[in-house]
């Protein structure tokens, strides 16, 4: 009881030095991500999932209403646009965005790389569930090459580090964003 | 209580472990509902048709840049195609002297066995929206749906033969799955000697799988494949595959062959949905459709 007092009792502007990542833009990434999603590149089971990137790019960014629900929604979407069984997607994605959140605070510390070396093990492991689960349902196993996608995935993290954050300038310039 | 409550502005809902554990077990839940019912289909198909826009949006520049370089060739393209119409006329034109005769022979003879004359089967042609990455589904999703008619079970084809079934159907878009998927199984016939036998997909690109054949049973490499017409789903005379190679391993007590589908769906952009009466098929029994039933009678899952 005493613990969670103290922790409730944390002010609330934290001083964590993020980009000022304006909200507006955010969520245009994550449309525009979305939607070149739903083109026909992703042939390939290893392609990267540059969604879920995006939405965990900014998660870690803490932009207001990217989080776990966020990232369910976005699955869904994904799974029907797929054709696929409806979840398998959104568990994959409510992994990695659990995973940005419980590693956040630390990576904030770190570049662009170091953030990637932490992302990878997450991207890595977050779609073995909905796969496996997914096998036992139909009963087929299908290969093993979508593993490859979240490997790619989360190297891509240094791209959208450098490519997410070009229009942005870090907070204490404070005549620029916001 | 009077602390907690004042206390309680500073906090942001549940804990994310706990929205976590929530949120994973609804998908989980989804995940086992949308593979073993129905229910989950009214769902998917609101999602659909809110999504149909965005696709359509994301995928018009594609469509622009194939269409401004369709029209740029266009000279070229219709040379090309001229050229290849005036191969076939004249392959045709010699089929075409040898088919009339054919013709009148077999309204003869079909007259003597009181045989129905075959029905032309109203059909939809539909182009390819995208193919999906499903490594477990081998799925094509196509530009109509059931504003257009579609039924699940319907078969598609292309010119090559049988390209697949419908698997499921949104009022614009439907899905369907390749033969080649191994939930797929098509009643075909040997067209040398009229065996009957079932083509199963195998579940990788441009395989099929010929099971369960007595081991004497007289099929070979080069044997062409057509429906058989026995299920009620496929009209009979359809191009399927040819077999390549056939498998004879007495221990199993069965004989297996590998055929190759004559359908190319990964070439063309174009396919047919034969709107065969669906409705009148038999439900699958229970004890058969272990996965979802399809909506038909003749695909199950196997394996």
């Amino acid at each position: 009881m005493t613990k969670r007092n103290l922790t409730a009792l944390e002010p609330l502007q934290r001083t964590d030095y993020f980009y000022g990542s304006s909200p507006v833009y955010a969520w245009i990434t994550i449309v525009f991500t979305w939607l070149a999603s739903l083109l026909p590149w992703r042939d390939w089971e290893g392609s990267p999932d540059i969604l879920i990137l995006v939405l965990a790019f900014w998660c870690v960014q803490q932009v207001r209403g990217v989080g776990l629900i966020t990232a369910v929604v976005f699955g869904l979407l994904m799974d029907v646009h797929d054709a696929n069984v409806l979840g398998a997607h959104g568990l994959a994605y409510v992994l990695v965005i659990y995973g940005a959140k419980v590693f956040r605070r630390r990576m904030m510390q770190f570049g662009g790389f170091s953030q990637m070396l932490q992302m990878l093990p997450v991207f890595f492991l977050a779609p073995f569930p909905g796969h496996l689960l997914n096998a036992w349902l139909q009963g087929a196993w299908g290969g093993w090459t979508w593993v490859l996608s979240g490997l790619i995935t989360g190297v891509m993290w240094v791209v959208a580090d450098l490519i997410l954050k070009l229009p942005l300038r870090p907070v204490d310039d404070n005549e620029t964003l916001n | 209580m009077q602390q907690n409550s004042s206390l309680r502005f500073f906090t942001h809902g549940p804990a994310a472990e706990v929205r976590l554990f929530f949120l994973a077990i609804f998908c989980v839940g989804l995940m086992i509902a949308d593979s073993q019912t129905r229910y989950i289909e009214p769902v998917r198909k609101v999602v659909s048709v809110m999504l149909y826009p965005f696709q359509r949006t994301a995928m018009w520049p594609r469509d622009a840049v194939s269409q401004v370089y369709d029209w740029s060739n266009a000279v070229t393209i219709a040379k090309q195609e001229s050229a290849a119409v005036q191969r076939q006329r004249i392959e045709l034109a010699q089929l075409s002297t040898h088919a009339a005769q054919m013709a009148a022979e077999n309204a003869q003879l079909r007259r003597l066995l009181a045989v129905k004359t075959t029905v032309q089967t109203p059909s939809v042609a539909v182009e390819i929206l995208y193919t999906s990455v499903d490594p477990l589904n081998q799925t094509l999703v196509l530009t109509k749906g059931s504003n257009d008619g579609i039924r699940p079970g319907m078969p598609v084809i292309d010119e090559g033969g049988v390209v697949g079934q419908i698997r499921r159907v949104t009022p614009m878009t439907s899905e369907a799955t390749l033969i080649t998927d191994n939930k797929i199984s098509v009643p075909v016939m040997v067209l040398r000697n009229g065996l009957r036998v079932i083509a199963f997909g195998s579940g990788q690109t441009g395989k099929l799988d010929v099971r369960y054949l007595g081991m004497g049973a007289d099929i070979q490499a080069g044997d062409e494949l057509v429906t058989s017409g026995i299920g009620g789903i496929y009209p009979q005379g359809l191009s399927v595959g040819k077999i390549a190679t056939v498998e004879r391993n007495s221990a199993e007590g069965f004989m297996r062959a590998h055929a190759l589908p004559s359908a190319h769906p990964e070439r063309y952009r174009h396919f047919l949905v034969l709107l065969v009466p669906t409705d009148t098929l038999p439900e699958i029994p229970a004890s058969l459709s272990d996965v979802r039933s399809q909506g038909s009678g003749t695909s199950r899952r196997v394996n």
